[in-house]
């Protein structure tokens, strides 16, 4: 399987936050997109989902092309962000159930249990969402975008707020989910992690793409020039 | 799964959200009743009877309350950023359209009622006329009002003027509802024959099921970027 994005272009009125940017991504690998605020990650991210129609250029699986109007594409895709995208009043279980059902997943209440049980949040399970802390609530987020075992996982700065024990569990599930098969996009600003865990890095800078490389190909110091230099250099 | 099924879901979990919250549906009844109770004071009603003006004015504030409520519909969506994961479900648009309009028309009914109670009270319309009858004009006006106020709700949000944009975008579209609403109702309250109101009233229902289906055909227009 593989996700490939062709020279997308993205503009917000006069800004333009994707600039023909190409990006692939194989399964059974972690793409780590990283790059300064305003870089375009975001953008790029709710490009390849299908979340927002590229202006420009186009988003292809095993050569296809997909759109996020395709209810068979929104099905096979999850994301995980910063915001965790849960209901406040409802408990982590209505939560979970309710995005379960909407995605059709076949025995629910097992499915939501094995999910919270794989982030470690199952004895939140009758706990509403307002009560929880941030990284509990990121942890039940987690679990919320894998209920329905999406083949390509976004996750948008999804170790924001999570402490160390969560963080750990985090990464276990992405490197158990690469190992599955799946294609994994991570956007982040934290380089050491992004070098550690991905397969590929990825960064931008003012919506261009300024490095493709395989992860061991790359340093920390490499990476943190494009938060840095004062102009960008388009691959 | 069927997209009526999805619909009914959104829909309960709404209804859920709302009832926990109470914000919304706590305003809207406020206002519904504290305005029934200030027009009692504001109608000389050695001039004008109440019943003359009961049904114009159940309509009006019937309007303005939903038309504040619109404005919150989304609230519970954005908070986390809920809606954006709602919208990468394998769920249609015209569903989620669907079922907000859903949860939302349930408000709107428990707010009719006691809107309609307050204000034949204060006013002091003694024999407001058949229930059944009411319930029969306030049944497609309010599906209009629900699904108008929904795919308006969601349009503000993209607009820098918020919900001050609302009754401008809203209110013109709505004068159907309230002219054919309010002499209907207003009929009905000087107990006259069906057959003088059912052709209001079969106007309502094709202003409530235009309102359904644009707007479950065009929500996309409004939600995706």
């Amino acid at each position: 399987m593989t996700l490939e994005g062709r020279g997308l272009v993205c503009s917000y009125g006069p800004t333009r936050a994707l600039d023909g940017v190409d990006i692939v991504a194989g399964g059974r690998e972690i793409v780590a997109v990283v790059g300064p605020n305003g870089a375009g990650k975001t953008t790029l991210l709710r490009a390849l989902s299908g979340e927002r129609t590229p202006d420009r250029g186009e988003v292809l699986l095993d050569g296809s092309p997909v759109s996020g109007a395709d209810p068979g594409w929104r099905g096979r895709v999850g994301l995980a962000s910063h915001r965790t995208g849960l209901y406040r009043k409802l408990t982590v279980a209505e939560n979970l159930n309710f995005f379960a059902a909407l995605h059709a997943v076949h025995d629910a209440r097992h499915t939501v249990a094995r999910a919270l049980e794989t982030v470690g949040a199952l004895a939140l399970a009758d706990t509403r969402v307002e009560a929880l802390s941030r990284g509990q609530a990121q942890r039940v987020a987690l679990a919320r975008s894998l209920l329905h075992d999406p083949d390509i996982l976004f996750l948008d700065e999804p170790f924001t707020g999570l402490d160390p024990a969560a963080a750990a569990t985090l990464e276990t599930t992405l490197r158990e989910r690469r190992a599955a098969g799946g294609v994994i996009i991570l956007v982040t600003h934290d380089l050491t992690r992004a070098l550690g865990l991905a397969d590929r890095v990825v960064a931008l800078r003012r919506g261009h793409k300024v490095q493709d490389c395989e992860a061991g190909d790359a340093t920390v110091a490499d990476l943190l020039r494009h938060f840095t230099t004062p102009t960008p250099d388009p691959l | 799964m069927n997209e009526f099924r999805r619909a009914w879901l959104i829909a309960l979990k709404d209804l859920r959200l709302e009832f926990r919250t109470g914000g919304r549906l706590l305003a809207m009844i406020a206002f519904v009743v504290l305005a029934g109770f200030l027009f009692a004071f504001a109608l000389d009603r050695s001039a004008v009877a109440g019943r003359d003006v009961a049904a114009a004015l159940t309509w009006l504030v019937i309007l303005f309350a939903s038309t504040a409520g619109a404005g919150r519909i989304f609230d519970a969506e954005e908070e986390e950023g809920a809606f954006r994961h709602l919208l990468l479900t394998p769920v249609s648009r015209s569903a989620i359209f669907v079922g907000k309009t859903a949860a939302n028309l349930v408000v709107i009914w428990l707010v009719t009622a006691l809107g309609f109670v307050a204000l034949t009270a204060f006013l002091g319309v003694r024999d407001p006329g058949s229930l059944v009858a009411h319930t029969a004009v306030f049944l497609p006006g309010t599906i209009g009002l629900a699904a108008t106020g929904t795919f308006f709700g969601r349009m503000s949000r993209h607009s820098t003027l918020g919900d001050t944009l609302l009754p401008v975008l809203t209110f013109p579209l709505l004068v159907p509802v309230i002219y054919f609403g309010a002499t209907s109702t207003a009929r009905v309250f000087l107990e006259r024959p069906w057959t003088e109101i059912s052709g209001s009233v079969r106007l309502l229902w094709a202003f409530a099921v235009g309102s359904v289906f644009i707007g479950a055909a065009l929500f996309r227009h409004v939600t995706d970027e």
